[in-house]
């Protein structure tokens, strides 16, 4: 017996003028679970499409009114991804095949077995379900290149953001350096008595002022486009995780999830980038939280030698399978639906372990869980 | 006390930041001449004596760094402060390695600028008064052997 996946979701429309024949066909398909749409003609079939969408119409070739081919190319004008079964007789077989050409599924002749009926009624239902998948599959590509190109614009607005805040700064310089000639000048014996210079001098702080706003920006949008500064200063461990466990705290209470910590207690302060570590400390326990069901359990390890710490967050979640394992450092990989992460988070910690740590690796089991592990030297220099 | 003007060659291609921040520092007591390039700057040196050079990092020509390079290869006492408007702080970085005593970032307070003019003025200062005593020392050594 034929076992459809989604038996309960399948809409079949039978169309046959033969009363008999296309009742009997239909009470059986009941017994198997199945209740099909039943139409006694062309004209029939099509009102019902209109009104119910179907998966599957079953149709009769030869039927008064209109024929079985003209119904096929209605349905597949209006309908496109229903798929027709024609059933023709020994007779018509070009009808049959001319229906394949227009675009039926197949055909099968009558009398026709209920066995063979279904079993090719589950083949159309495959290709229904392989062209949805198909089609899935081709919006979340466009979804990931239209990030892909939000990622590249930015990367080029950030660019753009850093040569415009170059180019602002030496017409920026020229004009400190005039109201500071233009102040001083203001305070020299022969101005001692200038008319209206309280109102000169007001207006020199307001520009004065209105340099420094326009000062900060400019610095504040290089400092945004620099690519590898790196800020090192000591950082207590203890409290960076903290810090970073405060964070995902709620996520993780959500999901009944237990974090704890291992702290290997010689080890206090290290110097290193204390807010690139921070955000590898987050990227690695929001991976965990995400992967890990409720009831289960991060444990976030410090450990280490005279010169190198090593951090690991192991959890307990689902883990990842091998073939995974080289991918997911890669931008933009991904196994969560469409929408929800943008892959980066992995590559970014990658990208700040190259410039802050020594290594980063990955052990893993599907069904056991995960276990990241970073090594970082105790006092970092910026190469 | 008095104030000893320090020889400063300022470099930049900006003519009118050259121009307001020269009257300013000469203003302040010291001795401003002021070069466009990287190749004016070279030639000024070669017939000025100059104390501290304040360089632009990114110009047109011989860049900022190249020019660095080739004053202290032919100017070794000559301190530089190098001033950028353009690029992160990693080429200024890379000319402290290379001798300039410091940088500035564009616009420059104007007190940061005179501070550190100061501190270059007077490593200057130290390093030719060690260059004469060994100088000194070297005579010495030499009459005391006739």
């Amino acid at each position: 017996m034929s076992n459809f996946q989604h038996t309960d979701k399948i809409r079949i429309l039978l169309v046959d003028d033969e009363d008999e024949f296309r009742q009997t066909i239909a009470k059986r398909m009941e017994k198997r679970g199945i209740v099909p749409e039943q139409a006694r003609n062309g004209e029939e079939c099509l009102a019902i499409l209109e009104k119910k969408p179907m998966d599957v119409v079953v149709l009769d070739v030869k039927m008064p009114g209109m024929n079985g081919i003209e119904v096929l190319y209605h349905i597949k004008e209006r309908h496109p991804k229903t798929e027709v079964i024609l059933l023709t007789g020994h007779a018509t077989t070009e009808d049959g095949v001319e229906g394949i050409k227009s675009g039926a599924f197949d055909y099968l002749f009558k009398p026709v077995k209920l066995e063979h009926l279904l079993s090719k009624i589950k083949q159309a239902e495959e290709k229904i379900r392989r062209e949805e998948e198909r089609l899935k599959e081709a919006e979340f590509r466009a979804t990931m290149e239209q990030q892909m190109i939000a990622c590249e614009r930015l990367a080029s607005l950030g660019t753009l953001a850093a040569g415009v805040a170059h180019e602002i700064n030496n017409p920026l310089a020229i004009m400190n350096e005039s109201v500071g000639w233009m102040k001083l000048l203001l305070k020299k014996e022969e101005l001692a008595e200038m008319p209206r210079k309280q109102d000169f001098e007001l207006a020199l702080n307001k520009i004065e002022k209105g340099i420094d706003r326009t000062k900060r920006i400019t610095h504040q949008l290089l400092g945004y486009a620099r690519k590898s500064d790196s800020v090192v200063s000591e950082v207590n461990l203890r409290e960076l995780v903290d810090e970073a466990v405060q964070l995902v705290n709620v996520e993780a209470k959500n999901k009944d999830i237990e974090i704890i910590r291992e702290m290997n207690s010689s080890i206090g302060t290290i110097w290193s980038d204390p807010s690139q570590l921070r955000q590898v400390l987050i990227n690695l326990l929001t991976n965990a939280i995400h992967a890990t069901g409720p009831g289960g359990r991060i444990t976030i390890i410090f450990d280490g030698t005279s010169d190198v710490v090593s951090l690991t967050v192991k959890d307990t979640g689902i883990g990842i399978p091998k073939e995974n394992l080289e991918r997911i450092f890669e931008p933009f990989f991904s196994t969560k639906p469409p929408g929800e992460g943008t892959g980066l988070g992995l590559f970014v910690t990658r990208g700040i372990v190259e410039k802050i740590g020594i290594s980063m690796e990955v052990e893993s089991q599907v069904g056991k869980g995960s276990s990241f592990c970073i090594k970082l030297p105790k006092n970092l220099e910026i190469k | 006390m008095l104030k000893i003007p320090t020889r400063v060659l300022l470099v930049d291609d900006e003519k009118d930041f050259v121009e307001m921040l020269s009257l300013r520092l000469n203003e302040s007591g010291e001795k401003v001449i002021a070069a466009h390039s990287g190749k004016e700057c070279l030639e000024k040196l070669e017939k000025t004596d100059v104390d501290v050079v304040i360089l632009d990092i990114k110009m047109p020509g011989m860049d900022g760094i190249e020019t660095l390079k080739e004053i202290k290869k032919r100017f070794p006492l000559v301190e530089v402060i190098m001033l950028t408007g353009h690029g992160t702080t990693e080429t200024a970085v890379e000319g402290m390695k290379l001798g300039a005593i410091d940088y500035l970032l564009k616009p420059a307070d104007f007190n940061d600028l005179t501070t550190k003019l100061v501190a270059a003025g007077k490593r200057k200062d130290e390093q030719e008064e060690r260059i004469r005593k060994a100088e000194e020392r070297l005579l010495l050594r030499k009459s005391g052997n006739i």
